[in-house]
């Protein structure tokens, strides 16, 4: 415990200089969808509420410290084109080092069919009717925008929306019917082939295949395997993930094997 | 769904790996083994003139239980610890049941977490903890003060307790000479240098946290470790009012990509913090995230420590040999998906110490591996289905963003909240209703596929 206390303390994290400061730079590779105006941000945060707590409390402090020339670098810079959302934000992010306390972080998710927290719907009605592909589309759009700009929760605003509030038919009507068709027409053609295979090979009838318990098993087994593997890469899906189902148990079994080899059983 | 889950993963564990193990073994090794084994069974040595010895290295949660449960079960304890004021970097939740098992005080538990926020990436915040009964609650503790009070109650068992810091030991060739351990000492005499002394002890118990030494001594293995790091800070005690007994989780690709991001409340600030295994360079943009997404709720305040750890993920490959064990985060028992550790900690020393005590009849007969195998076969039969149900929890909400929508509507669901705050609190699993779990597993399912079906239309209009 001591040891990785002090292999982790921030002294010694942070005096290598050169590394943590290309840190940053390096680390935003699952992050590539973030537009160049998002780091600028996250950078500023960090400087901002690290600035808040005081300098020359820690490690943070000194990391603002590294951080900040970066930011003055990359502010000069012609802010790139950003969707009209996102506005408010870049000027926020201009006068940033300016008013480090008080940063009001980034407009949150505006849109006028957003209320109170949730889809207001009777604006999404079409026909007399609530038209839930443009909620869908609304929703796409707005986690879309949350997930390039994370915003602080808050108690006073709560989000209220849940994706159960959108009908079940609205999600089939959306998502299984344009590949239904597909799907339906790749299990009858499986399901002939089969028969046929079946009936050629042991001369069991198509309607004497629908009592037998095998031929019911391989037909489970064609509309799963139908509506498991729709494409050639969910095949190693399927075998990645079962991979990983049994990773953790031998990770755990390790030490038994190790038994095995060195006791024998006592009985 | 945790019974669910628990029933078909019970006996999972290893039974069949055995078996084979035995018939494909080569003939001279077992041959050799029964021999051992016949010497070990019948002439088990009894330890003259004194009772037997076992040092515990390090002190926390682990090694201070091991060290009370050894020195009441009459054998000679001596623990070595060098921080003996240690405040480790650490959640410091410990579950209800961990009170009345280690026979706690109430009054080193600073804060009673009643109430769990779940924050979802699209900030949709789920109330946890409305099913909890008046008298439950989860402890927050600090852990310069539990480990001291476990420590000073070993050492009131009789147990030795040194300042000293452990270098390394020589394994003995045979089954019953003692075990030499070299540590430099730190007392009053010897003041901040450090004297090189050694110690003979029959078996060792290793508690020595993540970089344990005492793994490294007898080639325990590597495991894959999480990074947690975490900041303390002091808000404004108008802000202090909402973490009162309220601890909030944010899940998201912006906190952690395989974890958490937390804001658990301490004696009178917050710690926030976030982990990750597979990103760790990126720790501290996580760590922003974090802040920036409970900005509301801590504006103001101040940080007063930073801190970071590494956190197991699995346990060691060999977690015990000869007579030496580990335990705790030594051997790799922190739990998937919440991370947690101390009660796991504990509980496994106290459980090795238990299967020491047995094995040396208190203390008048040598200990074996064999004696020690048993902590080790009790423990995977306790607590396996556990980890692995938290296992395939994490495997399973924190792969992705859509996943996690679905896990925070998971957790909107009563009986959910009160099957997890029943296995968390008690560390039992009580047989779930048929029906709720069928419920609840096609809700689960229903909201996976909206989610992700969402993520497919967001992932269209990027191209």
């Amino acid at each position: 415990m001591l040891i990785s206390m002090a292999s982790f303390s921030p002294p010694t994290r942070f005096s290598t200089t050169p590394s943590s400061h290309s840190k940053p730079h390096l680390s935003h590779k699952p992050f590539i969808s973030l537009s160049p105006i998002n780091r600028l941000f996250l950078l500023s945060t960090l400087k901002a509420s690290a600035s808040e707590s005081g300098i020359g409390t820690s490690g943070s402090a000194a990391a603002s410290v590294e951080v900040e020339p970066q930011v003055e670098q990359s502010a000069p810079e012609p802010p790139p084109p950003v969707p009209e959302k996102n506005d408010s934000a870049a000027g926020n992010n201009g006068s940033v080092a300016a008013v480090a306390e008080e940063v009001t972080l980034v407009s949150n998710f505006k849109d006028p069919r957003w209320v109170g927290g949730t889809w207001d719907l009777k604006q999404f009605q079409k026909n007399g009717e609530t038209d839930w592909d443009a909620v869908i589309d609304a929703e796409v759009r707005r986690r879309k925008w949350l997930e390039d700009n994370p915003e602080s929760s808050s108690n006073e605003s709560p989000v209220v929306f849940d994706t159960s509030l959108i009908p079940w038919w609205a999600w089939i009507k959306r998502f299984h019917l344009p590949e239904a068709e597909l799907l339906n027409g790749r299990a009858a053609m499986i399901g002939f082939f089969m028969a046929y295979l079946v009936d050629g090979l042991t001369g069991v009838g198509l309607v004497d295949q629908m009592s037998n318990f095998f031929c019911k098993t391989l037909l489970f087994i064609a509309v799963a395997g139908v509506l498991l593997i729709r494409k050639n890469e969910d095949l190693d899906n399927l075998k990645k993930l079962l991979e990983e189902t049994t990773f953790y148990d031998k990770q755990w079994q390790a030490t038994w094997q190790d038994e095995n080899s060195s006791i024998s059983k006592i009985e | 769904m945790n019974s669910m889950a628990l029933k078909s993963f019970v006996g999972l564990r290893q039974v069949s790996p055995e078996k084979t193990h035995l018939t494909g073994q080569t003939k001279p090794i077992t041959f050799r083994h029964r021999k051992v084994k016949i010497v070990a069974g019948k002439y088990s040595p009894l330890v003259s003139g004194r009772n037997l010895r076992v040092a515990v290295i390090g002190g926390g949660p682990a090694g201070g239980s091991a060290a009370e449960t050894l020195a009441k079960g009459g054998i000679e304890t001596f623990l070595i610890e060098r921080k003996l004021d240690n405040c480790k970097p650490c959640g410091g939740a410990i579950p209800l049941c961990m009170v009345g098992e280690f026979d706690l005080p109430l009054d080193i538990i600073d804060r009673r977490v009643t109430k769990m926020k779940m924050i979802s990436p699209s900030n949709v915040a789920v109330d946890i903890g409305q099913t909890l009964k008046p008298h439950e609650y989860i402890g927050m503790v600090r852990r310069e003060v539990l480990d001291e009070y476990l420590r000073n109650r070993a050492k009131e068992n009789g147990a030795t307790i040194m300042n000293g810091l452990f270098l390394k030991m020589d394994i003995p060739k045979d089954k019953t000479s003692p075990y030499v351990l070299h540590y430099s000492s730190y007392d009053e005499k010897t003041g901040g240098v450090g004297e090189k002394r050694t110690l003979e002890v029959d078996a060792v118990i290793g508690a020595d946290g993540a970089n344990s030494r005492v793994a490294k001594s007898i080639n325990a293995g590597d495991y894959e470790y999480a990074i947690a790091f975490q900041e303390r800070i002091k808000i404004p005690d108008d802000k202090m009012v909402y973490y009162e007994n309220l601890a909030e989780m944010y899940v998201g690709d912006d906190v952690s990509p395989d974890f958490y991001g937390w804001v658990f409340p301490k004696c009178d600030h917050v710690a926030v913090g976030t982990g990750t295994v597979t990103h760790k360079g990126d720790i501290k943009k996580f760590q922003v995230a974090t802040r920036n997404r409970a900005k509301d709720k801590i504006q103001g305040g101040k940080i007063i420590r930073v801190e970071a750890h590494p956190i197991p993920e699995h346990p060691r490959p060999r977690r015990l040999s000869g007579r030496v064990a580990l335990v705790g985060d030594a051997a790799g028992y922190v739990t998937k998906c919440s991370g947690e550790g101390i009660y796991f900690a504990a509980k496994s020393g106290r459980m090795c110490a238990e299967a020491i005590v047995e094995g040396s009849e208190n203390g008048k007969k040598m200990v074996n591996e064999d004696d020690l195998r048993k902590y080790l076969k009790k423990w995977d039969q306790t607590y396996w289905p556990t980890y692995k149900v938290l296992d395939v929890l994490q495997k399973v909400f924190y792969r992705s963003n859509p996943a996690r929508e679905a896990f925070v509507e998971m957790c909107a669901d009563e009986y959910v909240q009160k099957m997890t705050f029943d296995s968390y609190l008690y560390k039992t699993v009580s047989p779930g209703n048929p029906l709720e779990d069928l419920k609840l597993a096609v809700n689960t399912i229903g909201s996976l596929v909206r989610a992700n079906a969402l993520r497919r239309e967001m992932d269209k209009l990027n191209v």
